[in-house]
């Protein structure tokens, strides 16, 4: 921890050097977290300086903070990974115009954040290469910011019909090839639009966000810190227990709370079983993607005995419920024990078995190799997280740059490949899959005992922040939570790993051929939708007739109020 | 490219059937499961606590008169996090291993309880009388089989 001190200081002294007297305030709160106030002219130079020394951008956290200090302030997290240091970058914003430089010109990753931050708290970044609407839906009025304090958490703004989102001008001479909102490979809503010549992709456009909850603004305005832990671990169907672990991790480094040892152990072997499902579980939908469901079938086979331990240790195969500020609500039974060993045993088996399979597959070689590349520079470049980062050569993991739960005591072994395509991100997330479960037995013998709860007496105090970082399956999860007074987070950020990676999509399907999209988004691990028209052609009188947006969805209305009868 | 065709058949074959007959035949979950809430109205003196913690706010307490808890859980909310269970000083919440609950009728999905409490002598609202004995004297008093005392 020494080490970390000093780092901090010569951060804070080389952002000082470089932009004197434009630092204003640079203070400690939890030690792994240097927060530096800066002047808002300065965000630029100090953003370089902290790139110069291998900084990675992490998000924003904007924060209507008009009841504290009359202004609105803009966060920007940092890491800086080899040296286990959070660098926060604070400015203010005007409180009657709030703007501050984008720095989406330096850091390409910054792209989303700043638009997001422009759509929920209304900070506009000045200079932004691409400033449209990326969070809000396309029919939520101009000018209302839903994460200011003075929004009310239901407010409903009238439907507004005939909207749709801003198009990009595709290039000259390249026909656009519509994906989604709803594509039958990717289980969630989201809209690509390909630019293509012929059979190759020149470009691309997105439109996310289908799936907004606002689960932020729930958490910072109606529950309280110990309920929040059940609406986070509901952030993914997947990492569950990951998002659950961060926000309780990022309360407790606010608040300061020191977790017994033996409740980082748990959530440590949890979240490698978490792993281990979830890598299973991708490994088969990659398999399905190209065709290949043998591999589907055989992983989930696989993956099932997990869910099922998961349901005896937690009381359920997916909503765990187990974390809580402080520790956890239910200890591993000594009973399980041996029943864990016994199906991490059957999973490498199988996994190993499978791996020696597929690595001889021509076809799935075909399919992967050199398929979606990544360079490591323009990983690094935007940011991106987990799997596809390692894949891309880029040494980066949670769990050995911040170590958490357990990982002090029981590191993992850094998967990394170099050359950046689908086969190695497989590659890494088998690697990773057989190294979880190496984890989850070292953690298993070296399980201390004592309790799992250390109890909160004192009121957690106010406006300290802690940022927790948590590496999912699909890459680093990261909470951010500033506390507040009645109970509750005055502001609470969540960026999930597919955030960073999705951004890294135009670049990686650039001059690839159609057919290897879905599998290049797939091999992200993405969490996906609306024909704005349809053609229908009468078969038996071959007369053809356009649908427009509103006729489909009148039509389709009306077959809800018919119970789905035609 | 022969060999991994044959490995992958292999695993196939030796997979065997994995399928369960369920719901042909019962599926039981693991010990500790979190199911569907079940009330014990005997043991309930109306403390409230469980509304306190519930995070998806499924469990509303309101006064009827100054005699009277009703606690109603619109238990097509829950999320079954279990954290009524663990606050319960009486034991009287405990989670089922019940998790067949599909219903087309949204009434199934409301449990009512109500509490008989005493009025303060000072501020006439509900509160719990000392000992379960003490409420027995009030009049009006319920057993829990509807007999009155």
């Amino acid at each position: 921890m020494a080490n970390v001190q000093g780092v901090a200081a010569q951060v804070n002294e080389a952002v000082a050097g470089r932009i004197g007297a434009g630092l204003r305030v640079a203070s400690q709160g939890p030690p792994d977290t240097l927060r530096l106030v800066v002047a808002p002219e300065k965000l630029r130079s100090a953003t370089e300086e902290l790139l110069r020394l291998r900084a990675r951008f992490l998000i924003t956290v904007g924060i209507d903070t008009r009841p504290l200090t009359a202004d609105y302030r803009v966060l920007y997290l940092f890491s800086l990974d080899a040296e286990h240091l959070f660098v926060v970058l604070e400015c203010a914003a005007d409180p009657d115009d709030p703007h501050v430089d984008s720095i989406t010109s330096l850091v390409p990753g910054a792209n989303w954040a700043e638009r997001e931050c422009r759509d929920a708290v209304g900070v506009t970044p000045d200079g932004h290469p691409d400033p449209r609407r990326l969070l809000l839906a396309d029919d939520w009025p101009e000018g209302l910011f839903p994460l200011r304090r003075d929004f009310p958490y239901d407010y409903r703004p009238p439907a507004a019909g005939g909207v749709a989102p801003v198009p990009k001008q595709p290039p000259e001479g390249a026909s656009v090839l519509p994906i989604g909102p709803f594509f039958p490979v990717l289980e969630e809503p989201s809209y690509w639009r390909l630019f293509v010549e012929g059979e190759t992709v020149v470009g691309c456009d997105y439109r996310g966000f289908y799936n907004h909850r606002g689960i932020e603004k729930l958490g910072e305005s109606v529950l309280t810190y110990n309920e929040i832990p059940y609406l986070a671990e509901r952030i993914c169907g997947i990492c569950g227990f990951i998002h659950s672990t961060a926000y309780c991790q990022a309360v407790e480094k606010a608040a300061g709370i020191e977790v017994p040892r033996r409740a980082r152990y748990i959530r440590s072997i949890m979240l490698e079983l978490e792993r281990v499902h979830s890598h299973l579980l991708w490994l088969g939908i990659a398999g399905h993607i190209l065709g290949f469901d043998t591999v589907l079938m055989q992983t989930w086979r696989m993956r099932e005995p997990v869910m099922w331990l998961a349901e005896e240790i937690s009381g359920n195969r997916k909503t765990y419920g187990m974390n809580t500020i402080g520790g956890l609500r239910r200890d591993l039974p000594a009973a399980v024990v041996p029943k864990v060993l016994k199906v991490v045993d059957e999973v490498e088996r199988e996994s190993v078995a499978v791996r020696d399979a597929i690595v001889g597959d021509t076809t799935l070689l075909a399919r992967t190799k050199n398929v979606g590349v990544l360079t490591g520079e323009w990983a690094r470049q935007v940011c991106v997280v987990g799997p596809p980062a390692r894949a891309s050569g880029v040494p980066i993991d949670a769990r050995l740059d911040h170590p958490y739960a357990a990982y002090d005591e029981v590191p993992p072994r850094l998967c990394t490949q170099q050359a950046g395509d689908t086969w190695s991100r497989l590659l890494v997330r088998v690697e990773e899959l057989l190294d979880s479960i190496r984890q989850v037995r070292e953690g298993l013998a070296r399980l201390p005992d004592g309790e799992v709860l250390v109890e909160v007496v004192d009121e957690i105090p106010r406006d300290r922040i802690g940022i927790s970082v948590v590496e999912a399956p699909r890459g680093e999860a990261v909470h951010f939570v500033m506390t507040g007074g009645d109970n509750r987070p005055y502001r609470w950020r969540v960026r999930a790993p597919t955030y960073p990676n999705l951004q890294a999509m135009p670049a990686m399907i650039d001059h690839a051929a159609i057919a290897d999209f879905p599998i290049t988004l797939g091999s992200l691990d993405p969490c996906f939708s609306c024909t704005e028209r349809v053609e229908a052609i009468d078969v038996r009188t071959r007369t053809r007739r356009v649908y427009s947006h509103k006729e489909l969805l009148a039509m389709s209305r009306d077959l809800t109020r018919r119970g789905g009868r035609r | 490219m022969l060999t991994a065709k044959l490995r992958e058949a292999l695993i196939c074959f030796r997979a065997g059937r994995v399928t369960l007959p369920y719901p042909f035949a019962p599926h039981d979950p693991a010990p500790g499961f979190r199911g569907k809430i079940t009330l014990d109205p005997d043991r309930c003196f109306g403390c409230g606590g469980c509304a306190n913690v519930c995070p998806a706010g499924v469990i509303q307490v309101r006064d009827a008169g100054q005699l009277l808890r009703v606690l109603e859980f619109q238990w097509r909310r829950c999320t079954y996090c279990g954290r009524c269970e663990e606050v319960c000083p009486e034991q009287a919440i405990t989670m089922s291993q019940q998790f067949e609950t599909a219903t087309d009728r949204g009434d199934d999905m409301v449990m009512r309880l109500e509490v008989f409490m005493g009025p303060c002598q000072r501020c006439g609202r509900c509160y719990t009388p000392p000992t379960p004995l003490d409420r027995m004297d009030r009049t009006g008093f319920r057993t829990s089989d509807g007999g009155r005392s």
